[in-house]
């Protein structure tokens, strides 16, 4: 009685130590305060449909191609559907990818593969003073990078 | 009684080749996740196109100071507090029109963690922290 026990608390920790080195890897969900307080923004509704791009997002037709990544960078889920990549060598700027399917999540390198999307939406942000993060226009050559390895 | 006494040897062996796997299980998992993290390590690439001042580092006192300064101060606001940088990033653009400047500056009391600053012409426009090896 005592051995089977040990074995199932043995197996428990084994397990134990599994998950959680697998969980390691999933860095948490990002909120991001955007500072322009447009009603018509991404991930909010017109009746029952979802808004899948707003004023400020740049939509790309990728029909499948990849999505990589254009410096060494931390990539967060912000919902179902939409990515934030922020990098220390990119200070103030937040980068937000939506439509990508099955993305790798976590600390990633300049080069690798973020994910494919049919419709990749695309937006940049500049931290302000206060913490808010304010919708710019990004620089053509900048989304590029994203586009090729 | 006998019958059972007689048993015991044998779940013993069990019960070792069990325990066994489960710490070959273990040290295989510690081995992977040791591995991916030298392999995340020895990739870091040098971030540095032209070197400022070998020498220089940033103090205790001058990193609470600059990360005090709000961001969209004027650039003099971080050089009244900081001295040359170790090296200049390459520039970049990522809005529109807009060149930026990268600055980075080795802590003093932690070398391998560099403090990166953005400026946008005149304007300062914030810090990331990155490591280094």
């Amino acid at each position: 009685m005592a051995l089977r026990f040990s074995i199932k608390c043995g197996v428990g920790a084994v397990l134990a130590i599994l998950l959680t080195a697998c969980q390691q890897g999933a860095p948490p969900v990002r909120n991001i305060t955007v500072q322009q307080t447009w009603e018509l923004q991404i991930g909010n509704r017109v009746g029952d449909y979802r808004i899948s791009s707003g004023l400020g997002d740049i939509t790309l037709e990728l029909e499948g191609n990849p999505v990589y990544m254009p410096f060494d960078g931390k990539l967060q889920p912000i919902d179902d559907t939409c990515l934030a990549l922020t990098s220390p060598e990119v200070p103030a700027y937040l980068f937000r990818l939506c439509g990508i399917s099955r993305p790798r999540v976590g600390q990633r390198q300049q080069g690798n593969t973020i994910g494919r999307a049919q419709q990749l939406v695309f937006a940049t942000f500049r931290k302000e003073p206060d913490g808010t993060w304010a919708l710019v226009e990004p620089a053509t050559a900048l989304m590029a990078k994203f586009l090729s390895e | 009684m006998k019958k059972r006494l007689k048993r015991l040897p044998r779940r013993q062996q069990r019960y070792r080749l069990i325990s066994n796997g489960l710490i070959a299980l273990v040290s295989f998992s510690i081995g992977v996740s040791l591995r991916f993290q030298a392999n995340a390590a020895s990739t870091q690439k040098d971030l540095c196109q032209t070197i400022v001042s070998h020498q220089a580092v940033l103090s205790r006192q001058q990193l609470g100071q600059l990360l005090a300064v709000p961001e969209r101060e004027n650039r003099e606001a971080i050089d009244a507090i900081a001295n040359e940088p170790y090296c200049t990033l390459p520039e970049i653009e990522v809005r529109a029109g807009v060149t930026a400047e990268r600055r980075a500056y080795p802590l003093a009391f932690d070398p391998n963690t560099w403090l990166v600053v953005l400026y946008e012409d005149e304007e300062y426009a914030g810090y990331g922290f990155t490591l280094q090896h």
